[in-house]
């Protein structure tokens, strides 16, 4: 087998399987475990939730886990921390791994921020005089000079996330694998760990990062890997996978909210006023056909959105809603979109808020391609939270 | 213009969408996962991660005795406390067995100490590995370093209890022998047997947690089992197996039960100055090693599923 350049992952058909009877010891499941046998034959008492993985990821890459809960991101992390062991397969990690799974776990409460970046360092694999040399560079980041020989049971849960990450942000592994860690902390602090990974990135660092966070995603990886189902669905420039996903994702959403509600959506349309392309910056005009069961008060609420169901921005009226078919028009001055494929929502609750439930849940109706300029690139390492387009005139002088 | 061109990285990897259809169900049979691991190749990670080990007993140690008034003294208190019990409710009894003219309190103590260290080790390395499951689960680092870790602290607490032993040579006027040099080897017998065992046990404990419960109820009854309170010398050490055929029946238990022989030992070289008997030391010597050998195989077979069943 030839050796691998430091630094260098390969996974090749990875498999991995759960138990799915997670009480199965208990005496009393093992005797309905039994039973259950005869009576459902041939049904496995496992699941697997890694089928068949196959990537590779070239020294000083990164590269993203991207996929809803429960597709197998976090344990296909394991296998190749090696916390967890394959079924199937081979994993092979080339260099000294630094594994990000849990910001927290590895901390103490009744030990103070001192003893317990000694302890956390070591259990990331630091040696004592590597932690002892950092030390001081880990409580500036951390921005804990004040509290460090404070018990962090008494730290806020925000203060032993920064304190958590810290330590691992000086880690220097050749791979590094970081899962889903920066969801609690506050945006400023958010946004300086994801600045932090983009410099171990550069020092030429592997990366492999698991998260929901699309535009995090997209700001600090070049390539996405798409876990759905056990399975990868798609692989290659993160833009392409995580348009996919976004794809993917609304379309599953539509089949999960369409059910209740009293209104009905007949027709939805959304085209441009002049009757040509819907291009960015261009006037726009959403007809929506709709059925109710009676007239009252209602609040009726438009947004766009990439897939997901928090919208780019949310447009809202306040009307009568007559009885039987019914027809909004709401025109939109212009759209603030740059090219790329979205989604029209829509839902109506009753007036004054909150009183009833709403007369249409929360839900995709439509969905349209939006032509015009590629959207702006933020500099590196900074997120874009709402990628809309803003025409622009710049002078430089 | 070109001063402001940016150079752009070469974006020419392609997008690969799996087709869902060419997934088999099963795993072909020749790429199955074998966890094979040699345990000298074991041994020479956990030595190179060493670090980690002192690192999570030094934790230990400290959460022990943190927001207690009185810190760390409490090592060496509450082993004094129990002595004193200890002496109090002894030397009011009527000494029920043979001792060689040793006073009681300190014949039974030596033995005390000798099995607590065991019964420690065993007990809060049995379940050493529940106790760290947030670690288990999200950290990569031999996975032996909980239980020995664990024995690391109970060895440096059963240490410390070796004070009190010596008041009470003092309050009994004696002075321990020459031979005493001997006793650092019945530890080693004894770390030895007592990590095969924690080993073996805590890899169980974390798929069966029934134990957790019946462990404490072994142990317990496993102090009448040993030597503590009664004196080796009641196995005979040449039985009459039938016609001439004789058989150190104390070299056989030494075997099975390495603590006899090192509990008497520790008593014949500390208290009396004698020769410790050879031949159940070395069958217990044999014991212990293959103790070690087995436990260590055992939690290397079983480490595969302690993330996931943890």
């Amino acid at each position: 087998m030839p050796t691998l350049p430091n630094g260098s992952v390969q996974v090749e058909q990875v498999w991995k399987k759960f138990r799915s009877d997670k009480t199965a010891p208990l005496f009393y499941d093992q005797i309905t475990r039994l039973s259950k046998r005869v009576t459902e034959r041939g049904k496995p008492g496992w699941r697997w939730v890694l089928k068949d993985v196959n990537f590779e990821v070239a020294p000083g890459e990164s590269l993203a886990l991207i996929g809803v809960n429960g597709s197998g991101k976090t344990t296909l992390l394991k296998i190749l921390s090696q916390v967890t062991f394959q079924s199937a397969g081979r994993c092979t990690v080339a260099g000294r791994i630094g594994a990000l799974l849990s910001v927290t776990s590895g901390l103490h409460p009744d030990l103070n921020g001192r003893e317990n970046i000694y302890l956390y360092g070591a259990v990331l694999g630091m040696s004592r005089e590597d932690i002892r040399r950092k030390f001081d560079t880990i409580v500036e980041f951390a921005e804990l000079e004040d509290a460090i020989d404070r018990q962090i049971k008494f730290y806020s849960m925000g203060m032993q996330m920064r304190l958590g990450f810290s330590i691992a942000a000086f880690l220097e592994p050749d791979v590094l694998l970081v899962d889903e860690v920066l969801a609690v902390g506050d945006a400023n602090f958010q946004q300086k760990c994801l600045r932090r990974i983009g410099e171990i990135v550069r020092d030429g660092t592997t990366l492999l990062y698991v998260s929901h966070d699309l535009a995090s995603v997209e700001a600090s990886c070049d390539r996405a890997v798409w876990l759905s189902d056990s399975v990868v669905r798609a692989s290659g420039p993160t833009k392409d996978v995580v348009t996919m996903y976004r794809t993917a994702v609304e379309q599953s959403s539509t089949l999960l909210s369409t059910k209740d509600g009293v209104v009905r959506v007949v027709k939805a349309e959304l085209h441009a006023a002049d009757g040509g392309q819907l291009r960015s910056e261009c006037e726009v005009e959403v007809r929506l056909v709709l059925n109710a069961p009676e007239r009252c008060m209602a609040s009726f609420f438009i947004g766009i959105s990439q897939g997901t169901a928090f919208p780019m921005f949310v447009i809202d009226h306040q009307g009568t809603m007559p009885e039987g078919d019914f027809e909004i028009v709401c025109k939109l001055g212009y759209l603030p979109l740059p090219k790329g494929h979205y989604s029209l929502w829509t839902a109506i609750t009753g007036f004054p808020k909150g009183k009833k439930d709403p007369y249409l849940p929360w839900q995709p109706v439509i969905s349209f391609e939006a032509f015009g300029p590629d959207r702006m690139e933020p500099p590196e390492g900074v997120m874009a939270l709402s990628p809309v387009y803003v025409g622009a005139a710049w002078t430089v002088s | 213009m070109t001063d402001l061109a940016v150079d752009q990285p070469d974006n020419n990897v392609p997008l690969i969408v799996t087709d869902l259809a060419s997934i088999p169900a099963e795993p072909p049979a020749d790429i199955l996962y074998v966890h094979k691991v040699s345990l000298m190749a074991s041994l020479k990670t956990l030595w190179a991660h060493r670090e980690i080990m002192y690192t999570l007993a030094e934790r230990d140690f400290r959460v022990q005795y943190k927001q207690a008034v009185l810190g760390a003294a409490w090592a060496v208190l509450s082993p004094v406390a129990t002595l004193v019990i200890f002496v109090v409710v002894f030397s009011r009894l009527k000494q029920a067995f043979p001792t060689s003219g040793i006073p009681y309190p300190l014949y039974a103590f030596v033995g005390i100490l000798c099995w607590t260290f065991f019964a420690q080790a065993l007990g809060n390395g049995g379940s050493s590995l529940l106790a760290n499951k947030a670690l288990l689960a999200k950290t990569q680092f031999p996975r032996e370093c909980f239980p020995l870790e664990t024995m690391l602290v109970t060895a440096v607490n059963t240490m410390l209890s070796w004070i009190p032993l010596a008041l009470l040579f003092v309050i009994f006027g004696r002075a321990p022998r020459l031979a005493t040099l001997w006793v650092p080897l019945f530890m080693l017998i004894e770390v030895l047997f007592a990590a095969g065992i924690t080993l073996a046990v805590s890899s169980l404990i974390i798929q069966m947690r029934d134990l957790q419960q019946v462990l404490p109820i072994i142990v317990s009854l496993g102090i009448f089992m040993t030597p503590v309170i009664w004196p080796f010398s009641y196995i005979p050490t040449a039985y009459h197996l039938f016609g001439d055929v004789t058989v150190n029946l104390q070299a056989v238990y030494g075997f099975f039960n390495p603590l006899g022989p090192v509990i008497n030992s520790v008593r014949q070289t500390m208290l009396l100055g004698l020769n410790p008997s050879w031949w159940p030391l070395t069958t217990a010597f044999i014991g212990s090693l293959c103790y070690i050998t087995l436990g260590y195989k055992i939690f290397k077979r079983y480490e595969v599923n302690f993330a996931d069943i943890a």
